[in-house]
């Protein structure tokens, strides 16, 4: 690639991730997605086995929780209490906003 | 290039157990937490204290990094010597203080590759790491499509596995539509794969430059519009600066404070698009001079208005 090229990515959510694609963005096992889709911590609760994708949305939410198990030996509910919060607080941070 | 002391961005002794680095790292994790730390250049100092948990919590690049470090003080200039971890076998999958995209070049330099390529196994292979950055945008770049340049500091190894850091500049094209917290798939733009192994992907977040303006709730844009009282009394046509350029609008006579008027379809592109709602601010004219006062004197007198009727019934 030149240094002037312009490079063209797809977005996540037009184009959304398979388990495995999403395993790979987070650096944990394709196991380490299902448990948690299966507990509920992950997806919005529609996902059938045979047909997960994954998109923006459930990609920031994975890696703040793989961080924050990782850096605080967190189990993955509370890990996935943490990402809630930080979720509403965003929320209502945006509602605060200045318009 | 200077040396950096990870136990003293752990703020560890060179003696600290496991439990102790570990310790150290999560009381540092949670002052500087990118989500929540009010701290100055909190996501500067998270990328070093993850680092240095990167090498500090891993015995192997523990050992090696303690041989190095004794002859050099933070800040130091610094060039790794040849050979400088020989005998030293790191096992892990790379550079990985967490999947950050852009490495010090400290780091990069000594542990930016997997000692099993570096020592020599031609038959392994595996495919290079995803990595993930954040790109900031102007909100006007998801009204338009834009292109946006970002450099990221990677590791690179040369043919022998020596690794060194390279500039890594991306000209990458934004797509119109773009929301905020959407992620830009780069294929091939992340780590470099091992034995002929296709490299990673790149995974840009998009975040858009904070604009006192606007106010953003998924595609719909909310915009202040400053309105003088008479336009707001009486109505009038306006010209609005808007994301996507001036328009006409017309206020509606009756007009307070937070009336919101909706362009549809004026949000951010899609399909469908979003709405953009101008939130009125009637702006009081100063009573900075004789003609100023005497009009609001007069209306002081001639109107029967008092906006806090309400809070006495």
């Amino acid at each position: 690639m030149t240094q002037n090229e312009i490079v063209t990515g797809v977005l996540v959510d037009e184009v959304t991730l398979t388990l495995e694609e999403a395993a790979q963005a987070c650096g944990v096992e394709p196991q380490w997605i299902v448990e948690r889709v299966e507990a509920g911590f992950l997806g919005d609760g529609s996902m059938q086995m045979t047909y997960w994708r994954f998109a923006s949305h459930d990609l920031t939410r994975a890696r703040r929780m793989r961080q924050l198990e990782s850096a605080f030996d967190a189990v993955p509910e509370l890990a996935a209490l943490v990402v809630d919060l930080l979720e509403e607080v965003e929320r209502l941070k945006r509602q605060v906003g200045s318009a | 290039m200077e040396f950096r002391d990870y136990y003293q961005i752990l703020g560890v002794a060179k003696t600290a157990t496991t439990d102790e680095v570990k310790k150290a790292y999560r009381r540092l994790a949670r002052k500087y937490h990118p989500d929540v730390s009010k701290e100055p250049e909190a996501e500067k100092h998270m990328k070093e204290v993850n680092e240095a948990n990167a090498v500090l919590s891993d015995p192997e690049k523990r050992a090696a990094y303690d041989q190095l470090g004794s002859r050099y003080r933070a800040g130091q200039e610094f060039q790794p010597p040849p050979d400088w971890d020989a005998g030293f076998e790191f096992s892990g999958p790379g550079p990985s203080p967490a999947d950050d995209a852009d490495f010090s070049d400290f780091f990069a330099n000594l542990f930016g590759h997997t000692g099993r390529a570096r020592h020599g196994a031609d038959d392994f292979r595996m495919r290079g790491q995803d990595r993930h950055a954040k790109i900031l945008i102007d909100l006007a770049d998801t009204y338009h499509g834009a292109t946006r340049t970002i450099t990221l500091h990677v590791p690179q190894a040369d043919e022998h596995g020596r690794v060194g850091v390279r500039a890594h500049t991306l000209h990458v094209r934004i797509p119109k539509g773009v929301k905020e917290g959407q992620h830009i798939r780069l294929s091939g733009q992340g780590s470099p794969g091992l034995g002929g192994s296709p490299a990673g992907d790149l995974f840009l977040e998009v975040q858009f430059a904070p604009d006192a303006r606007y106010r953003i709730e998924g595609r719909d844009v909310f915009q202040t519009i400053p309105v003088t009282p008479w336009e707001a009394a009486l109505g009038a046509s306006i010209e609005a600066p808007t994301p996507s350029g001036p328009v006409q609008v017309k206020v509606p006579g009756g007009s307070q404070s937070g009336r919101k008027l909706r362009l549809k379809g004026r949000g951010i592109p899609g399909t469908p698009p979003g709405d953009l709602y101008l939130v009125l601010d009637v702006v009081l004219p100063p009573a900075d001079s004789d003609k100023a006062r005497e009009i609001y004197a007069t209306m002081a007198r001639e109107l029967d208005f008092d906006p806090r009727g309400k809070m006495r019934e």
